[in-house]
């Protein structure tokens, strides 16, 4: 065959391909009979409904000199690791607020961190393509520094995201500018599989974000550029499962939900969505007409649902954090207007492991705690 | 994002050796170029066909898919029952662990401690 005819059989497969795919996000929107808040609406479920004293900002951990980008807490309750863009990575204590480790990063531009399950590594990634992993019980060398104790190198763009596979030490998943992610071994520091790429259901675009699922730690769920989210299985590198179309924006951040069946997004289009991951279906949209003009809509930078997932936390590029009750898709509190709240975007957060705390990062330079100080009734 | 495949599709590469005037370097290497450039194409017209054979597949199943107010429900019971420490009204046990962030906390530095009503005394 000539390489004429070839290229006429790619321009035709290629045809296909983009015609089958509009066919089935057709049918898929058919399927949408209703969304979460009209379902709970009809069966009598009212919305959460919080005093303005209820959750409160119980610490605020100062150090950091430049924005904080990234956060993330050990499966035990107390510690956080947060990445700066003054180049650093600090370890807290946030019941105490001490800073147990300071770490100075040979590459400043980091955007992610992470803790390892055990609590006993921390690793980032940012604008050198690369993951770094610190041991935190390394011996500090004579700058008093943590040196690294291994660099994940392989991606071909940033690394814009990073998390450990939970209750799995050794491996974990980063995504890229090069619109991949990938599946590392830490302890080798070898790329065990790479998701996308030159695969036609890779992402399309930056991947900015992954979640992987606790229930199922063979599946994650990444966020792009591309507008979509993708559903991936560990063992299947070739193929996204399943991509989620809505977005009409950059997504940013993407969260498991904590049935380990469905997931959040959180998007430049101003908007978070639930997606049920079997089927596809995009259950719900989380809009808010927000203060200012047109021209300066927030981005969604970061969310995280409460233990039960009834709430939803999303951060907001213009300082704003909304709780939203998940079910009826209403912003029950913004923690943005709170007393000693941040004093500007809120680019990360994320909540404890047993769920009493939640933790946001700002460009402000701190983080701050937040828990229930009202009065709890258990019913 | 554009396939290796495709960059060179638009590279001109369709002209047959002989339509052209013979070219000063060996021609072995046109030979190979052409060879490649079939290589890459059908390496990437066979992931195409299987994207459409995993394409049909999504179709067929969606065909028994059930609606999302299945997966509604499922959201809504599932968030039911389970004890959650930022709620104001919540299904117990209460885990005395989530206080911890409104007690007293031994510093080294000082009598550091919040009240319940949580403002951040420092």
């Amino acid at each position: 065959m000539s390489v004429a005819e070839l290229k006429e059989r790619h321009i035709a497969a290629t045809a296909t391909v983009n015609s089958l795919r509009e066919r089935l996000k057709q049918k898929q929107q058919l399927l949408v009979d209703t969304d979460v808040a009209a379902y709970g609406r009809s069966q009598g479920r009212s919305a959460i409904s919080f005093v303005s004293t209820d959750l409160v900002c119980c610490r605020t951990l100062q150090g950091h000199t430049g924005k904080v980008y990234s956060l993330d807490w050990t499966p035990e309750k107390n510690r956080i690791v947060s990445a700066s863009q003054d180049g650093r990575l600090i370890v807290w204590n946030a019941l105490t607020s001490q800073k147990t480790h300071a770490i100075k990063l040979q590459c400043p531009w980091v955007v992610t961190c992470a803790f390892a399950p055990n609590g006993q590594s921390v690793a980032c990634g940012g604008l050198n393509s690369a993951c770094s992993i610190f041991n935190l019980n390394s011996q500090v060398d004579r700058d008093g520094n943590i040196p690294v104790s291994q660099i994940l190198t392989g991606h071909k763009g940033y690394v814009y995201s990073c998390q450990y596979v939970p209750d799995q030490e050794t491996r974990l998943i980063t995504s890229s500018g090069d619109q991949t992610c990938i599946l590392w071994d830490v302890t080798t520091g070898q790329r065990i599989s790479v998701f996308g790429g030159e695969f036609p259901s890779g992402h399309t675009a930056d991947v900015l974000s992954v979640s992987i699922n606790s229930s199922n730690s063979n599946m994650f769920v990444s966020g792009s550029c591309d507008t979509t989210a993708r559903l991936w299985d560990t063992r299947i590198a070739s193929r996204a499962v399943r991509t989620y179309h809505g977005h009409q924006g950059e997504v940013n951040t993407v969260k498991l939900f904590p049935d380990g069946q469905r997931f959040g997004t959180g998007s430049n289009d101003s908007t978070c969505r639930l997606y049920d991951m079997r089927t596809g279906h995009q259950l719900q949209v989380y809009s808010q007409q927000h203060d200012g003009d047109d021209n300066d809509i927030p981005t969604v930078t970061s969310i995280a649902f409460s233990i039960s997932g009834r709430l939803l936390f999303a951060g907001y590029s213009s300082g704003a954090c909304y709780v939203w009750d998940t079910l009826l898709a209403e912003v029950i509190l913004n923690l943005g207007e709170l007393q000693n709240s941040h004093e500007g975007c809120i680019s990360c957060l994320g909540l404890s492991s047993d769920g009493s705390a939640l933790c946001t990062g700002s460009w402000d330079k701190k983080l701050k705690i937040w828990a229930f100080g009202g009065q709890r009734r258990v019913i | 994002m554009e396939t290796e495949s495709e960059r060179m599709a638009t590279n001109g590469e369709d002209a047959e050796p002989e339509a052209r005037p013979q070219p000063s370097h060996p021609r072995p290497l046109r030979r190979t170029g052409d060879f490649l450039g079939k290589h890459r194409l059908s390496a990437a017209i066979s992931r195409l066909n299987q994207e459409i054979q995993y394409l049909q597949a999504e179709l067929d199943e969606i065909e028994t898919m059930k609606p999302s107010s299945e997966a509604c429900k499922a959201v809504v019971l599932s968030t039911e029952g389970k004890s959650d420490a930022l709620l104001p009204v919540t299904p117990g046990p209460e885990n005395p662990a989530w206080h911890r962030w409104f007690q007293r906390v031994p510093s080294s530095h000082s009598r550091k401690w919040w009240t319940h009503k949580g403002s951040d005394v420092s």
